[in-house]
Protein backbone atom coordinates (compact mmCIF):
# COMPACT_ATOMS: atom_id res chain seq x y z
CA UNK A 1 0.00 0.00 0.00
CA UNK A 2 2.93 2.34 0.75
CA UNK A 3 4.05 2.35 -2.86
CA UNK A 4 0.58 3.16 -4.14
CA UNK A 5 0.21 6.13 -1.80
CA UNK A 6 3.64 7.39 -2.78
CA UNK A 7 2.63 7.08 -6.42
CA UNK A 8 -0.50 9.16 -5.85
CA UNK A 9 1.42 11.79 -3.88
CA UNK A 10 4.04 12.12 -6.60
CA UNK A 11 1.35 12.35 -9.29
CA UNK A 12 -0.55 15.13 -7.54
CA UNK A 13 2.63 17.01 -6.71
CA UNK A 14 3.88 16.73 -10.29
CA UNK A 15 0.58 17.96 -11.71
CA UNK A 16 0.57 20.99 -9.41
CA UNK A 17 4.21 21.78 -9.98
CA UNK A 18 3.88 21.39 -13.74
CA UNK A 19 0.96 23.78 -13.96
CA UNK A 20 2.79 26.33 -11.81
CA UNK A 21 5.94 26.31 -13.92
CA UNK A 22 4.03 25.94 -17.16
CA UNK A 23 1.93 29.02 -16.49
CA UNK A 24 4.70 31.30 -15.22
CA UNK A 25 6.82 31.29 -18.35
CA UNK A 26 4.12 31.62 -21.03
CA UNK A 27 2.67 34.43 -18.89
CA UNK A 28 6.01 36.23 -18.92
CA UNK A 29 6.26 35.78 -22.67
CA UNK A 30 2.73 36.98 -23.29
CA UNK A 31 3.29 39.99 -21.07
CA UNK A 32 6.37 40.90 -23.03
CA UNK A 33 4.55 40.49 -26.35
CA UNK A 34 1.61 42.62 -25.16
CA UNK A 35 3.92 45.33 -23.86
CA UNK A 36 5.79 45.52 -27.14
CA UNK A 37 2.58 45.59 -29.15
CA UNK A 38 1.15 48.39 -27.00
CA UNK A 39 4.34 50.35 -27.39
CA UNK A 40 4.30 50.07 -31.15
CA UNK A 41 0.59 50.94 -31.30
CA UNK A 42 1.30 54.03 -29.20
CA UNK A 43 4.06 54.99 -31.58
CA UNK A 44 2.10 54.23 -34.75
CA UNK A 45 -1.65 54.26 -34.07
CA UNK A 46 -2.49 53.83 -37.75
CA UNK A 47 -0.93 50.34 -37.72
CA UNK A 48 -3.29 49.09 -35.00
CA UNK A 49 -5.04 46.58 -37.29
CA UNK A 50 -2.06 44.54 -38.52
CA UNK A 51 -0.29 44.76 -35.15
CA UNK A 52 -3.23 43.45 -33.15
CA UNK A 53 -3.86 40.68 -35.66
CA UNK A 54 -0.26 39.51 -35.47
CA UNK A 55 -0.37 39.90 -31.71
CA UNK A 56 -3.38 37.58 -31.51
CA UNK A 57 -1.67 34.91 -33.59
CA UNK A 58 1.47 35.17 -31.46
CA UNK A 59 -0.48 35.08 -28.22
CA UNK A 60 -2.32 32.00 -29.44
CA UNK A 61 1.00 30.28 -30.13
CA UNK A 62 2.33 31.20 -26.69
CA UNK A 63 -0.87 30.22 -25.01
CA UNK A 64 -0.83 26.76 -26.53
CA UNK A 65 2.32 26.04 -24.48
CA UNK A 66 0.40 26.65 -21.28
CA UNK A 67 -2.45 24.57 -22.66
CA UNK A 68 -0.13 21.62 -23.26
CA UNK A 69 0.84 21.75 -19.60
CA UNK A 70 -2.82 21.99 -18.59
CA UNK A 71 -3.70 18.94 -20.67
CA UNK A 72 -0.81 16.96 -19.22
CA UNK A 73 -1.74 17.79 -15.64
CA UNK A 74 -5.37 16.95 -16.35
CA UNK A 75 -4.28 13.60 -17.72
CA UNK A 76 -2.13 13.04 -14.63
CA UNK A 77 -4.98 13.89 -12.29
CA UNK A 78 -8.05 12.45 -13.98
CA UNK A 79 -7.01 9.92 -16.61
CA UNK A 80 -3.61 8.63 -15.54
CA UNK A 81 -2.84 5.69 -17.83
CA UNK A 82 -0.27 4.27 -15.37
CA UNK A 83 -2.82 3.80 -12.58
CA UNK A 84 -3.82 0.46 -14.09
CA UNK A 85 -0.38 -0.97 -13.37
CA UNK A 86 -0.22 0.32 -9.81
CA UNK A 87 -3.74 -0.62 -8.67
CA UNK A 88 -4.48 -4.06 -10.08
CA UNK B 1 -14.21 13.04 -13.14
CA UNK B 2 -13.22 10.26 -15.53
CA UNK B 3 -15.70 11.71 -18.02
CA UNK B 4 -13.42 14.64 -18.77
CA UNK B 5 -11.61 12.53 -21.32
CA UNK B 6 -14.13 9.78 -21.96
CA UNK B 7 -17.54 11.38 -22.22
CA UNK B 8 -20.29 9.44 -20.58
CA UNK B 9 -22.48 7.39 -22.93
CA UNK B 10 -26.11 8.30 -22.39
CA UNK B 11 -27.75 5.64 -24.57
CA UNK B 12 -27.18 3.55 -27.65
CA UNK B 13 -28.86 4.31 -30.97
CA UNK B 14 -28.59 1.19 -33.18
CA UNK B 15 -25.32 0.25 -31.42
CA UNK B 16 -23.93 3.79 -31.92
CA UNK B 17 -23.02 5.26 -28.53
CA UNK B 18 -24.66 8.65 -28.05
CA UNK B 19 -22.80 10.97 -25.69
CA UNK B 20 -23.71 14.38 -24.38
CA UNK B 21 -21.26 15.86 -26.89
CA UNK B 22 -23.22 14.48 -29.83
CA UNK B 23 -26.51 15.83 -28.51
CA UNK B 24 -24.97 19.26 -27.90
CA UNK B 25 -23.41 19.26 -31.37
CA UNK B 26 -26.76 18.45 -32.97
CA UNK B 27 -28.48 21.17 -30.96
CA UNK B 28 -25.85 23.70 -32.08
CA UNK B 29 -26.18 22.54 -35.70
CA UNK B 30 -29.97 22.72 -35.61
CA UNK B 31 -29.81 26.18 -34.07
CA UNK B 32 -27.41 27.45 -36.74
CA UNK B 33 -29.35 25.92 -39.63
CA UNK B 34 -32.72 27.19 -38.39
CA UNK B 35 -31.33 30.63 -37.57
CA UNK B 36 -29.73 31.02 -40.99
CA UNK B 37 -32.76 29.59 -42.76
CA UNK B 38 -35.22 31.90 -41.06
CA UNK B 39 -33.01 34.93 -41.63
CA UNK B 40 -32.34 34.30 -45.32
CA UNK B 41 -35.73 32.94 -46.35
CA UNK B 42 -36.95 36.22 -47.76
CA UNK B 43 -33.77 37.91 -48.94
CA UNK B 44 -34.10 41.41 -50.28
CA UNK B 45 -31.61 43.59 -52.07
CA UNK B 46 -31.85 46.22 -49.38
CA UNK B 47 -31.31 44.10 -46.25
CA UNK B 48 -33.79 44.19 -43.43
CA UNK B 49 -32.75 44.29 -39.82
CA UNK B 50 -32.31 40.52 -39.43
CA UNK B 51 -30.68 39.94 -42.79
CA UNK B 52 -28.17 42.63 -41.87
CA UNK B 53 -26.90 40.48 -38.99
CA UNK B 54 -25.77 37.73 -41.33
CA UNK B 55 -24.44 40.14 -43.95
CA UNK B 56 -22.37 41.83 -41.27
CA UNK B 57 -20.87 38.48 -40.31
CA UNK B 58 -20.11 37.48 -43.90
CA UNK B 59 -18.50 40.82 -44.60
CA UNK B 60 -16.42 40.62 -41.41
CA UNK B 61 -15.08 37.20 -42.43
CA UNK B 62 -14.31 38.38 -45.97
CA UNK B 63 -12.47 41.42 -44.62
CA UNK B 64 -10.52 39.22 -42.19
CA UNK B 65 -9.37 36.93 -45.01
CA UNK B 66 -8.64 39.81 -47.41
CA UNK B 67 -6.47 41.43 -44.77
CA UNK B 68 -4.21 38.38 -44.53
CA UNK B 69 -4.47 36.85 -47.99
CA UNK B 70 -5.59 39.47 -50.54
CA UNK B 71 -7.84 38.23 -53.32
CA UNK B 72 -8.87 35.00 -51.61
CA UNK B 73 -11.79 36.30 -49.55
CA UNK B 74 -14.53 34.64 -51.60
CA UNK B 75 -12.61 31.41 -52.04
CA UNK B 76 -11.99 30.74 -48.34
CA UNK B 77 -15.32 32.14 -47.15
CA UNK B 78 -17.32 28.85 -47.06
CA UNK B 79 -14.77 26.93 -44.99
CA UNK B 80 -13.57 29.73 -42.74
CA UNK B 81 -17.02 31.18 -42.18
CA UNK B 82 -18.46 27.81 -41.27
CA UNK B 83 -15.63 27.08 -38.86
CA UNK B 84 -15.98 30.48 -37.20
CA UNK B 85 -19.76 30.22 -36.83
CA UNK B 86 -19.73 26.65 -35.59
CA UNK B 87 -16.86 27.06 -33.12
CA UNK B 88 -18.21 30.33 -31.81
CA UNK B 89 -21.65 28.87 -31.18
CA UNK B 90 -20.27 25.59 -29.85
CA UNK B 91 -18.03 27.37 -27.36
CA UNK B 92 -20.99 29.32 -26.03
CA UNK B 93 -23.22 26.25 -25.80
CA UNK B 94 -22.24 25.44 -22.21
CA UNK B 95 -24.02 28.58 -21.03
CA UNK B 96 -27.30 26.88 -21.96
CA UNK B 97 -28.42 24.66 -19.08
CA UNK B 98 -28.23 20.98 -19.93
CA UNK B 99 -25.83 21.38 -22.81
CA UNK B 100 -22.06 21.07 -22.75
CA UNK B 101 -19.70 22.81 -25.12
CA UNK B 102 -18.99 20.28 -27.90
CA UNK B 103 -15.49 21.71 -28.26
CA UNK B 104 -14.61 20.70 -24.70
CA UNK B 105 -14.55 17.14 -26.02
CA UNK B 106 -11.20 16.35 -27.58
CA UNK B 107 -12.87 14.43 -30.42
CA UNK B 108 -14.74 17.50 -31.67
CA UNK B 109 -11.69 19.74 -31.46
CA UNK B 110 -9.52 17.20 -33.25
CA UNK B 111 -12.13 16.68 -35.98
CA UNK B 112 -12.20 20.42 -36.62
CA UNK B 113 -8.40 20.55 -36.77
CA UNK B 114 -8.39 17.61 -39.20
CA UNK B 115 -10.69 19.56 -41.51
CA UNK B 116 -8.04 22.29 -41.61
CA UNK B 117 -5.29 19.67 -42.03
CA UNK B 118 -6.93 18.36 -45.21
CA UNK B 119 -8.13 21.74 -46.47
CA UNK B 120 -4.59 23.14 -46.63
CA UNK B 121 -3.28 20.72 -49.33
CA UNK B 122 -6.65 20.86 -51.10
CA UNK B 123 -6.52 24.62 -51.58
CA UNK B 124 -2.77 24.51 -52.21
CA UNK B 125 -3.03 21.90 -54.97
CA UNK B 126 -6.09 23.43 -56.64
CA UNK B 127 -4.41 26.84 -56.70
CA UNK B 128 -0.80 26.06 -57.59
CA UNK B 129 -1.04 22.59 -59.09
CA UNK B 130 0.40 19.48 -57.42
CA UNK B 131 3.94 19.94 -58.74
CA UNK B 132 4.38 23.45 -57.42
CA UNK B 133 2.69 22.61 -54.12
CA UNK B 134 4.83 19.58 -53.30
CA UNK B 135 7.95 21.44 -54.37
CA UNK B 136 7.40 23.59 -51.27
CA UNK B 137 8.09 20.52 -49.14
CA UNK B 138 11.60 20.01 -50.51
CA UNK B 139 12.59 23.66 -50.63
CA UNK B 140 15.17 24.95 -49.97
CA UNK B 141 16.65 21.46 -49.69
CA UNK B 142 15.25 17.89 -49.50
CA UNK B 143 16.78 17.48 -46.02
CA UNK B 144 13.95 19.62 -44.68
CA UNK B 145 11.22 17.26 -45.91
CA UNK B 146 10.73 15.48 -42.54
CA UNK B 147 10.57 18.82 -40.73
CA UNK B 148 7.90 20.13 -43.08
CA UNK B 149 5.83 17.00 -42.49
CA UNK B 150 6.32 17.15 -38.72
CA UNK B 151 5.32 20.79 -38.63
CA UNK B 152 2.10 20.01 -40.54
CA UNK B 153 1.20 17.34 -38.00
CA UNK B 154 2.16 19.22 -34.84
CA UNK B 155 0.33 22.35 -35.85
CA UNK B 156 -2.82 20.28 -36.33
CA UNK B 157 -2.41 18.91 -32.81
CA UNK B 158 -1.72 22.34 -31.36
CA UNK B 159 -4.79 23.75 -33.13
CA UNK B 160 -6.95 21.03 -31.61
CA UNK B 161 -5.36 21.10 -28.15
CA UNK B 162 -5.56 24.89 -27.86
CA UNK B 163 -9.30 24.96 -28.48
CA UNK B 164 -9.97 21.89 -26.34
CA UNK B 165 -7.76 22.97 -23.43
CA UNK B 166 -9.14 26.50 -23.23
CA UNK B 167 -12.79 25.51 -23.32
CA UNK B 168 -12.32 22.53 -21.01
CA UNK B 169 -10.30 24.61 -18.54
CA UNK B 170 -13.04 27.23 -18.48
CA UNK B 171 -15.66 24.56 -17.93
CA UNK B 172 -13.70 22.96 -15.08
CA UNK B 173 -13.22 26.31 -13.34
CA UNK B 174 -16.95 27.04 -13.55
CA UNK B 175 -17.66 23.52 -12.28
CA UNK B 176 -15.35 23.94 -9.29
CA UNK B 177 -16.89 27.33 -8.44
CA UNK B 178 -20.32 25.67 -8.59
CA UNK B 179 -19.15 23.07 -6.09
CA UNK B 180 -17.84 25.75 -3.72
CA UNK B 181 -20.64 28.32 -3.92
CA UNK B 182 -23.46 27.65 -6.36
CA UNK B 183 -25.22 31.00 -5.96
CA UNK B 184 -23.94 34.00 -7.99
CA UNK B 185 -20.24 33.20 -7.43
CA UNK B 186 -19.73 31.47 -10.81
CA UNK B 187 -21.45 34.29 -12.71
CA UNK B 188 -18.33 36.50 -13.21
CA UNK B 189 -16.42 33.46 -14.42
CA UNK B 190 -19.25 32.61 -16.82
CA UNK B 191 -19.14 36.15 -18.18
CA UNK B 192 -15.40 35.75 -18.66
CA UNK B 193 -16.03 32.45 -20.43
CA UNK B 194 -18.09 34.28 -23.08
CA UNK B 195 -14.98 36.36 -23.78
CA UNK B 196 -12.77 33.25 -23.92
CA UNK B 197 -15.20 31.47 -26.22
CA UNK B 198 -15.26 34.28 -28.76
CA UNK B 199 -11.49 34.82 -28.58
CA UNK B 200 -10.86 31.11 -29.14
CA UNK B 201 -13.19 31.02 -32.14
CA UNK B 202 -11.39 34.08 -33.52
CA UNK B 203 -7.97 32.52 -32.98
CA UNK B 204 -8.97 29.23 -34.61
CA UNK B 205 -10.35 31.17 -37.59
CA UNK B 206 -7.33 33.43 -37.93
CA UNK B 207 -4.87 30.52 -37.70
CA UNK B 208 -6.86 28.64 -40.35
CA UNK B 209 -6.57 31.67 -42.61
CA UNK B 210 -2.83 31.89 -41.93
CA UNK B 211 -2.30 28.22 -42.81
CA UNK B 212 -4.48 28.43 -45.93
CA UNK B 213 -2.85 31.60 -47.18
CA UNK B 214 0.61 30.10 -46.71
CA UNK B 215 -0.53 27.17 -48.87
CA UNK B 216 -1.95 29.20 -51.75
CA UNK B 217 0.65 31.90 -52.05
CA UNK B 218 2.91 31.18 -54.99
CA UNK B 219 6.55 31.09 -53.95
CA UNK B 220 9.02 33.44 -55.57
CA UNK B 221 11.94 31.09 -56.03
Amino acid sequence: MQGEILFLCVTVFTAGFAIALGVIFPALGQGKACAQALESIARQPEATGPISRTLFVGLAMLESLAIYVLVISLILLFANPLLRYVFH
Amino acid sequence: MEEIFNPQVLFYLFTIPITKTIISTWVVMAFLVLFSFVLTRKMTFIPGRLQNVLELFVEAIINLIEGMSPGNGRKFLPLVGTLALFIGTANLAHLVPGLKAPTSDFNTAFALALVVFFAVPFYGITTQGPKQYFKEYISPSPILLPFHIISEITRTFSLALRLFGNILGEEIIIGILFLLAPLFVPVPMMLFSIFTAIIQAYIFTILTVVYLSSAVEVSKH
